[in-house]
């Protein structure tokens, strides 16, 4: 039973990072249709600069993320208006090509300024953990998992409960409805942009203290990720966080009950079987397709 | 016949023979009879871009170095040595097609070794094909030498298969109070690591250690959670972990994260690696074992000036991948000066019945080309990685046994 329960709080401590990491990119894909291949790069451009922040500054990296939400929504702005814009007006499908170029550049000019060797944070709680009865509940990823929650419900509160929030959630489920009511989708595109690129910071400070990275740490995290948007529907920010909790519990249950060698092949299994049964996602309503912008 | 038939047939005959002469000079494994004037070409295929290049880069310094210096003291056969370098970006089938080129195309007289054996594996075969010599900085998967080639030398102290033994040999030691009842085996599946963990279990199952935790995982695993949660569920007294990089690291957090900490742990590649202990909190790395090829605090000949030299070269100390090249350098340099010409089966034949002096010890390989000795045991002791085994190149006669917990 003990083993059990501790496979269940690894796997909802690992699931939850898995959602914060992909709110960004879940955005994204949900509401411009950009499928953003350097959202594994910006995760990693994050972590770099919430480490460089402890490193040099002793800033925690979790306050680190909040810190580098601003330079980063900035660099959003920056690469929507210069690329993806512009992309756009040639051809839609191009963009998966312009963000996955962006990607190859970002990982070398990280290596350029950080170098390639790994970086990881150790700020004093890294290696530490609460003792729950005979549970053991690692403090960092907990720490994670409460900025997840709060990163999730805030998006979620702007995405209900705020005028942009309504355009976004308009542009993304009927384009054209939006437009006869005076939400301009192609304008809402920077803000997203911003608030995609905004959240990856907190995936980043995650992974800054989480795990040890290199340049070309991206790889991991960018298959990751679209699983995990795909599983929870295309721009549902509470999907992508219960896709990455069901993802982090199977991985955790097979690397336990099976084999770690399989753990690696969860990812796609529950893809498949959603895709199958319910292709929308887990939290994403059903729209219709005869509406595209 | 007249006087223009005779000339005509002359001329026929002399370039007959100069082709012959040519023939003879090309034909691989007796090249340069005539003793060429002109630089000596050294060939080589080096990632030296994509995801090992700043690995590949100090290796590529240790070359350079020794290239220096042998030039330096008046070359090799009289010629000054010349590194012909290509970048395969850590691509085996790339690998494959620069050694093809530097032997086909390039005609370089003797070629050296790239790093790991994902890349050596098609390079050394390339070579055999051309019967020429090739000696490896690195590259020691027990798998390299069971593929019957006779031109392939590793330039370390020992391969995957002999990685165990100073530590097994230590163990053995231990007053049987003290000695390991109980073991788990974590490895990465990577050739220079999964073979040696099962050498590790073999050896100590025969010693009686009961193995009560093993696991394979893939290179791709960046969460050992799971893991080490059930190492800890298994309480083994002795932990052995094959680490290929930078999932040491992340395999030691998350036991120190659990608590668990073992009396003795061993992990095989990554706590050598310069990053290792920041990753892991600098106390932590109290009482680690490790296998090192090369130490700079070792006291074979010439291995303080090798450090001196570089560091004053380069500007920083050098690396384990630094020194592996420049042992390369070494040992194709002691071989072409013993038979005195470029002939690729005679320098061969000498390696193989000859042992040669390096800065990581005398060097000496069976038919194989497996070096005949084992790498070194290091332990971490107050933040250095100090040499406890073999005698010879001990940096310490302290051992470290058991482990302190984890500290923070």
């Amino acid at each position: 039973m003990t083993e059990l329960g501790q496979a269940l709080v690894f796997g909802v401590l690992a699931g939850s990072v898995y959602g914060l990491m992909a709110t960004g990119l879940t955005l994204t894909f949900g509401v411009m249709k950009i499928v953003n291949m350097a959202q594994g790069a910006l995760l990693i451009f994050s972590a770099y600069l919430c480490y460089t922040l402890w490193a040099r500054f002793g800033i925690d990296p979790l306050l680190g993320g909040f810190i580098v939400t601003v330079p980063l929504a900035v660099l959003g702005v920056v690469l929507y208006k210069l690329v993806i814009q512009r992309v756009q007006r040639i051809d839609q499908g191009l963009t998966i090509v312009a963000t996955f170029a962006l990607a190859l550049i970002a990982e070398a000019a990280i290596a350029l300024a950080w170098g390639p060797n790994p970086a990881a944070a150790t700020p004093r709680y890294f290696n530490q953990a609460f003792r729950i009865g005979s549970l053991t509940v690692p403090r960092a990823q907990f720490y994670t998992c409460l900025l997840a929650v709060g990163v999730t419900l805030a998006l979620q509160a702007i995405l209900k409960r705020t005028w942009l929030g309504h355009a976004i959630t308009a542009a993304a489920e009927n384009p054209e409805g939006a437009r006869l009511v005076g939400v301009e989708p192609a304008r809402v595109g920077a803000w997203i942009f911003a608030i995609a690129t905004a959240s990856t910071a907190f995936g980043g400070a995650a992974i800054s203290f989480l795990y040890q990275f290199t340049p070309d740490s991206q790889d991991v995290w960018i298959g990751l990720t679209l699983s995990v948007i795909v599983l929870g529907g295309l721009g549902s920010v509470p999907g992508a966080f219960a896709a990455g909790l069901l993802l982090g519990v199977a991985e955790a249950i097979t690397s336990t009950y099976i084999s770690v060698r399989w753990a690696a092949a969860v990812p796609t299994l529950p893809i498949l079987v959603a895709l199958l049964i319910r292709p929308q996602g887990l939290l994403a309503r059903a729209t219709r397709q005869d509406t595209g912008t | 016949m007249n006087k223009r038939q005779r000339s005509t047939r002359c001329l026929g005959a002399a370039v007959s023979i100069a082709l012959l002469a040519v023939s003879a000079c090309s034909s691989a494994g007796s090249q340069n009879l005539a003793q060429p004037s002109g630089p000596l070409t050294i060939g080589m295929s080096l990632p030296l871009t994509g995801p090992v290049a700043d690995v590949s880069r100090s290796g590529y310094q240790g070359y350079k170095l020794w290239a220096s210096q042998v030039n330096a003291e008046g070359g090799l056969l009289g010629r000054q040595v010349k590194l012909v370098v290509l970048d395969d970006g850590f691509d085996p089938n790339q690998t494959a097609a620069d050694y093809t080129r530097l032997i086909s195309q390039d005609r370089v007289n003797l070629l050296l070794g790239t790093f790991s054996s994902l890349l050596n594996a098609p390079a050394s075969a390339i070579a055999a094909r051309q019967q020429m010599l090739y000696v490896e900085p690195s590259g020691g998967s027990a798998s390299l030498f069971t593929r019957g080639f006779t031109n392939l030398f590793f330039a370390q102290p020992g391969t995957t298969t002999s990685l165990p033994d100073q530590f097994v040999k230590w163990i053995t030691s231990l007053p049987a109070s003290q000695r390991p009842a109980t073991a788990a085996y974590v490895t990465q599946d990577d050739p220079s690591a999964s073979p040696a963990i099962a050498v590790f279990q073999a050896r100590f199952a025969a010693l009686g250690i009961k193995t009560v935790y093993s696991q394979t995982y893939d290179p791709s695993t960046t969460n050992f959670d799971t893991i080490a949660a059930a190492v800890a569920r298994a309480q083994p007294q002795l932990l052995i972990q094959g680490a290929v990089a930078d999932d040491g690291a992340q395999f030691v957090r998350s036991l120190e994260k659990l608590r668990f900490s073992p009396k003795i742990l061993f992990q095989t590649n990554a706590p050598s690696d310069d990053t290792y202990p920041a990753a892991i909190g600098a106390q932590n790395t109290q009482g680690l074992f490790a296998a090192e090829a090369w130490s700079a605090k070792a006291a074979y000949r010439g291995n303080a000036s090798f450090v001196a030299a570089y560091t004053k070269m380069f500007g920083v100390a050098p690396t384990e991948d630094a020194a592996n090249s420049y042992t390369a350098g070494q040992v194709l340099a002691a071989a072409v000066k013993a038979i005195g010409r470029i002939d690729q089966k005679a320098l061969a034949a000498w390696l193989h019945t000859h042992a040669v002096n390096t800065i990581v010890g005398p060097l000496r390989w069976n038919s194989a080309g497996d070096p005949e000795g084992s790498l070194l045991l290091a332990q971490w002791q107050d933040g250095r990685l100090q040499i406890v085994a073999p005698q010879s190149a001990a940096t310490t006669t302290t051992v470290v046994n058991p482990k302190p917990g984890w500290a923070g």
